[in-house]
């Protein structure tokens, strides 16, 4: 079943096979009954199970603690209890009986009801029956993460890798260009993020005492965002500009001394903490405001993405020659690209600084770097969809793997390796995230609206 | 402020100049006549150097060393350089069949991803068998240090500069007369019609790589002299700071690469005493820490004035993305 | 599909069958270790990791109250990154249960993790961050070595009396706070004893940087009587032999982070006849110390450097903690609490790094000593400088 989670683009067809004629509807609906069950009778399961806890991220967590437990026995002559092996079976298990078949089983039992709930929303504005299914959505992520709050903070950490990872999909795979900055937004945004709340609301050592005292300071955090993406975008002008005259490969050494340069000035920076950082960020960033503007970013870039200048972005990278000619103003569609992808990167770095209620340079170095690149191109180019599973499958592979250890740093970039090959372009590259359709009922007899 | 300063600068930007120009070497001649990013050759660098570390120590077992040694150190470093080169080209090309020819029609950013996957394999392979810890680099020659009226000059920086200049020039060479450099350069030209005419498209490929590699070993056993401490991460930041070099040299000029290598180690080294001269003069208070971002902003600014690198043309038809 | 659900049903009536017996794991104590086994540092863990395991073969269990727990470790890798110690101490609290928590090592995890195991009442012990962050205002966590603000005053009264410097240069990491921050007390120490203007040169570099010539330049050009610098065992070798190469032949001094890892094996005869404060000498050692880095060269053919000697007193710090409070509860979240004033409440308490007790923030106040390198490459007593 780990297949089936983490590489969804290999078999949509069989999936859809086990799931029959569910809409997106009957399946959050049968989301939301797996945490349910999971949390009314998740311990019972496990106590039935004998594992010693109930598994965090699918039993994948525990199978992969098994594994390692294994490999240092046979490799580094550790001590190992031949019982643990038991654990697997049960692990596989707690995930079928948890999530697998109360999955498909909701999801069948109520697809005939839930394509007439499906077909009436359909037929009600958008934001409406979009707001049901992020309702939904939402209270299934809430349930899920209420059971243990390491969940929370995976989940937190993942949302946000979802919209850095989207951000720079307009660049790198809708505009072709090959971006090395995004780091540097991200550290734009986290810092000037940080600088708002911490030095307007916060008694800092390096930031002065607090500025304003306000009964309700937290409802300013999205405008700290703002000022955040704000920022990043500006700093953006500077990549923006000289991509007017190049593009491709000098853009990309462009971009690269760009987050050389930005992180250089941050830790040069004495009165933003310089190497030190700042500490002490408000705990404004929960789940429900992390969920909101996720899904407003996601909604506005897919706007973008599927306009008239999301086409163009296309056409800029298929052709640019081309695209002149056929009167796209490239120069504005570069601009507008690379302002909107490091907004949105400056709002992921927002959060982040929140979350972790820390920030120093070195956070935002090359190696941020290579992780987003390995999200972006391992989830799909030109996709929403593939900025998402590109994001929650590295950021849970990565969590779940953590057993074990070193062997982690093999195993994912083998797998990305293997990607690569056999799917060039990504898991879910070129798919267009039509929300109508995602919405809509799934029964053939009807056509899709 | 005075002219011994600036010499001893200079010299320092010398050496540095050299690693840059070495691993850019090989960035370029994969740059240049397959069109793809080689992500892993800052980790080829590294694997270079840590396997010059075990041929000379291999070699140093057998003839000894000290005063009782059977030949002198210069052998041995000869030795360990030519026979590094050769092995890690075979790295070269194992990465090359493995990451890079399924991905030949792929778009090229997408083995660009597996060229940056492959490095971390190495650097974690590394981790693996060596455990974590910093190595020493055994000191093949004895270090001498030259004073020339306040500018101190060590017979090894003399060596390193001179060994990639060699390695340069010979490079050059081979680019230029023989056949199989020309058959390079076709293929730089045109990589979809040239193999048409009978050029081994595959056979070109390998050999760069090959190439590309064995320069890296050169340039991380001259490290390893010059930097006795090597680390499994050591290639990663001369990895990303040689790619900005080698497209900075501008596509199909691979003599462009090593004099933009230079000139990065030079930017590098002199903003430094730039800054000072500039403090002098103004009576202002700027740190020396503020060189990557004076560097870079030069870079940048190189970039805007000419988008197509120092020596390359201006192309974008033929772009394969 | 009807055949995919028997397959599934089966296995999982196999699984309740085979499933393992439940372990009874009452009499255990858990403690958390959130360490970079992997990332750019992995020799900190595993010198964090070699201390652990080696203290637990010595003490498997401890008896608190009369009733004997077992211990039990916890390794979680932090990839030496901010995001990642989070979620690692997140999990060791809520999932892994533990009791108290040893690590992260560096400042850049420990300033984060500390804040979650503050909002989690759990007591958290750093054994070698030294940014104030760290405790600052947060009762639940410690840490086990002195602060910059006491070490740089050390090294630069060191370097006054010893060779009479007037000028001082210092070259630093500045994208490293740890160096940065000793570089900045050192300069402040420096010129309070000389005046302003006393450091001639305060050259700085970028972590990762191999060269460096061109502020050695600077620094020969300055007429500095001494050369600080504050960094790390892997790079201090290189600064020694730039010096060296740009004829700097005045005495060069650093600090305790010369003592992680394998300085000498770097080194060789460049560093010897180097001074660097730090917190224990190793040759010469007696009573503990020398007990423990005996067992630890045994134990891992290499001497141990800073990070193990001061993992192990953190767990010797926590352990003793644990035995003071008279009694585990069962309760983890209020044993925790009882942990953490039992912590604040040690006196005085016998590292092999010196004696410890904790200032209400939560650092230690112990004596740092100044050793020299001496010509057989061991790290000699020379001095003791008590706050």
């Amino acid at each position: 079943m780990t297949k089936e989670a983490i590489s969804p683009g290999r078999g949509p067809s069989a999936v859809r096979r086990i799931l029959g004629p569910a809409p997106l509807l009957g399946l959050l609906t049968g989301a939301l009954a797996c945490v349910l069950i999971e949390r009314f009778f998740g311990q019972q399961v496990s106590d039935l199970l004998h594992l010693p806890k109930m598994p965090v991220l699918f039993g994948i967590l525990t199978i992969s603690k098994v594994v390692a437990g294994l490999v240092n026995a046979l490799f580094k002559g550790a001590a190992f209890e031949g019982i643990e092996l038991l654990q697997l079976p049960a692990a596989g298990v707690y995930f079928a009986v948890v999530y697998l078949l109360p999955l498909i089983g909701v999801g069948r039992i109520t697809a005939g009801a839930a394509n007439r709930a499906a077909a009436a929303l359909a037929r009600m504005p958008l934001p409406a029956s979009a707001l049901v299914h992020l309702g939904l959505m939402y209270v299934t992520l809430h349930v899920w993460a209420g059971m243990s709050d390491y969940r929370l903070i995976t989940l937190n950490l993942t949302l946000i890798a979802v919209l850095f990872t989207l951000s720079l999909n307009i660049i790198n795979g809708y505009m072709g260009e090959f971006s090395c900055s995004h780091p540097a937004f991200m550290a734009i945004g986290a810092y000037i993020s940080s600088l708002f709340t911490v030095g307007l609301f916060v008694d800092d050592k390096v930031l002065g005492k607090a500025l304003v005292a306000m009964p309700m300071d937290y409802l300013t955090f999205p405008l700290a965002l703002i000022l955040g993406g704000g920022a990043a975008a500006a700093g953006a002008l500077i990549i923006a500009i000289p991509s007017f005259k190049t593009r491709g490969d000098y853009l990309a050494i462009i971009s690269l001394a760009f987050l050389f340069i930005v992180k250089s000035l941050f830790e040069n920076l004495q009165v933003l903490g310089g190497a030190r950082g700042i500490a002490g960020q408000p705990d404004w960033a929960t789940l429900p405001v992390i969920f909101a503007v996720v899904v407003l970013g996601i909604w506005i870039i897919n706007n973008f993405v599927t306009s008239t200048l999301g086409k163009a972005l296309n056409a800029v990278r298929d052709d640019e020659t081309a695209a002149e000619a056929m009167t796209v103003n490239t120069r504005r569609v570069k601009m507008t690209a690379f302002l909107v992808g490091a907004f949105w990167a400056g709002v992921a770095g927002g959060l982040l600084a929140h979350v972790l209620r820390y920030i120093n340079p070195a956070m935002f170095g090359v190696q941020k770097l290579a992780e987003v690149l390995a999200m972006v191109y391992f989830g799909g180019l030109n996709s929403v969809y593939g900025s998402i599973v590109g994001a929650v499958s590295i950021s849970l592979l990565g969590e779940a793997l953590r057993p074990l250890e070193i062997l982690k740093w093999i195993f994912i970039p083998l797998l990305l390796i293997l990607v690569m090959i056999y799917r060039p372009t990504g898991l879910v590259a070129f798919r267009d995230f039509d929300l109508r359709k995602a919405m809509g009922p799934r029964t053939d007899s009807r056509p899709k609206v | 402020m005075n002219l011994n300063f600036f010499m001893q600068n200079l010299i320092n930007a010398l050496q540095w100049g050299s690693f840059y120009a070495l691993i850019a070497l090989g960035y370029s001649m994969v740059y240049s006549i397959l069109m793809l990013f080689n992500f892993a050759h800052g980790d080829i660098f590294m694997v270079g150097a840590y396997i010059g570390l075990g041929v000379s120590l291999v070699l140093l077992k057998i003839v000894g060393s000290g005063a009782a040694a059977l030949v002198p150190g210069w052998v041995v470093l000869v030795a360990t350089i030519l026979i590094s080169m050769f092995l890690t080209a075979f790295v070269g090309i194992i990465v090359e069949r493995v990451g890079y020819r399924p991905l030949r029609d792929a778009p090229r950013a997408s083995a660009a991803i597996t060229g940056l996957m492959i490095g971390i394999i190495l650097e974690t392979s590394n981790i693996l068998f060596l455990g974590g810890q910093r190595l020493a680099f055994p000191q093949l020659i004895e270090s001498q240090t030259y004073n020339l009226g306040g500018v101190f000059i060590t017979n090894k920086k003399i060596m390193i500069v001179l060994v990639s200049i060699g390695l340069m020039t010979t490079l050059h060479q081979f680019v230029t007369r023989s056949r199989w450099g020309m058959a390079m350069r076709a293929m730089a030209y045109d990589f979809v019609v040239v193999p048409l005419v009978g050029v081994p498209l595959n056979t070109i490929a390998v050999m760069t790589f090959a190439i590309g590699s064995a320069l890296a070993a050169a340039a991380g056993i001259l490290f390893g002299l010059a930097y006795p401490v090597l680390d499994p991460y050591m290639g990663v930041s001369f990895g990303w700071k040689a790619f900005v070099a080698a497209i900075l040299g501008g596509r199909g000029s691979i003599m462009g690469a090593c004099i933009a290598g230079f000139m990065l180690g030079f930017i590098e080294i002199m903003t430094v005493p730039g800054i000072q001269i500039v403090n002098r003069l103004f009576e202002l208070n700027i740190g020396s820490n503020l060189r990557d971002l004076i560097a870079y902003s030069i870079v940048l600014a190189i970039l805007v004035f000419r988008p197509h690198g120092l020596f390359g043309e201006p192309y974008s038809a033929k772009l394969r993305l | 599909m009807r055949k995919g659900l028997l397959l599934m049903v089966t296995l999982i009536g196999l699984g309740l069958a085979l499933s393992p017996a439940a372990g009874a794991a009452n009499d255990v104590i858990r403690l958390g270790f959130p360490i970079p086994l992997t990332g750019e540092n992995p020799d900190v863990g595993a010198s964090s990791k070699n201390a652990a395991e080696m203290y637990l073969k010595q003490v498997p269990t401890v008896v608190v109250a009369g009733k004997t727990y077992a211990l039990k470790f916890v390794y979680e890798d932090n990839e030496f990154k901010a995001e990642s110690a989070v979620k690692a101490i997140t999990k060791l609290i809520t999932e892994e249960e533990v009791l108290g928590v040893i690590g992260p090592q560096a400042s850049a995890q420990a300033v984060p993790a500390g804040e979650v195991a503050n909002n989690y009442a759990t007591p958290m012990i750093s054994p070698w961050s030294t940014n104030p962050n760290t405790t600052l205002n947060r009762p639940y966590v410690f840490r086990g070595c002195f602060l910059d603000p006491f070490q740089g005053p050390v090294a630069a009264n060191f370097a006054t009396e010893e060779f009479g410097a007037k000028k001082a240069a210092v070259l630093y990491d500045i994208a490293s706070d740890y160096p940065k921050g000793l570089a900045e007390f050192f300069k402040q120490a420096f010129e309070k004893i000389h005046g302003p203007g006393a450091v001639v040169a305060f050259e700085s570099f970028t972590t990762g940087d191999k060269d460096f010539s061109a502020q050695m330049a600077n620094i020969v050009a300055s007429g500095a009587d001494i050369l600080f610098t504050p960094q790390y065992y892997s790079e201090v070798p290189l600064i020694v032999r730039a010096a060296k190469e740009n004829g700097f032949s005045k005495p060069i001094m650093g600090s305790d982070s010369w003592g992680s890892g394998d300085l000498m094996g770097l080194c060789g005869d460049d560093c010897k006849g180097l001074f660097f404060s730090t917190h224990y000498a190793a040759a010469g050692a007696q009573g503990a110390t020398k007990a423990f880095i005996d067992q630890y060269s045994a134990a891992y053919g290499k001497t141990p450097d800073d990070v193990a000697a001061l993992t192990w007193d953190s767990l010797g710090l926590m352990i003793q903690a644990i035995q003071n409070t008279g009694g585990l509860s069962g309760d983890i979240k209020a044993d925790r609490t009882k942990v953490k004033d039992a912590l604040a409440a040690i006196k005085d308490y016998p590292g092999i790094t010196g004696k410890m007790t904790f200032t209400p923030e939560g650092d230690p106040i112990k004596c740092a000593v100044v050793v020299k390198i001496n010509d057989q490459g061991q790290f000699a007593f020379h001095k003791s400088v008590c706050p």
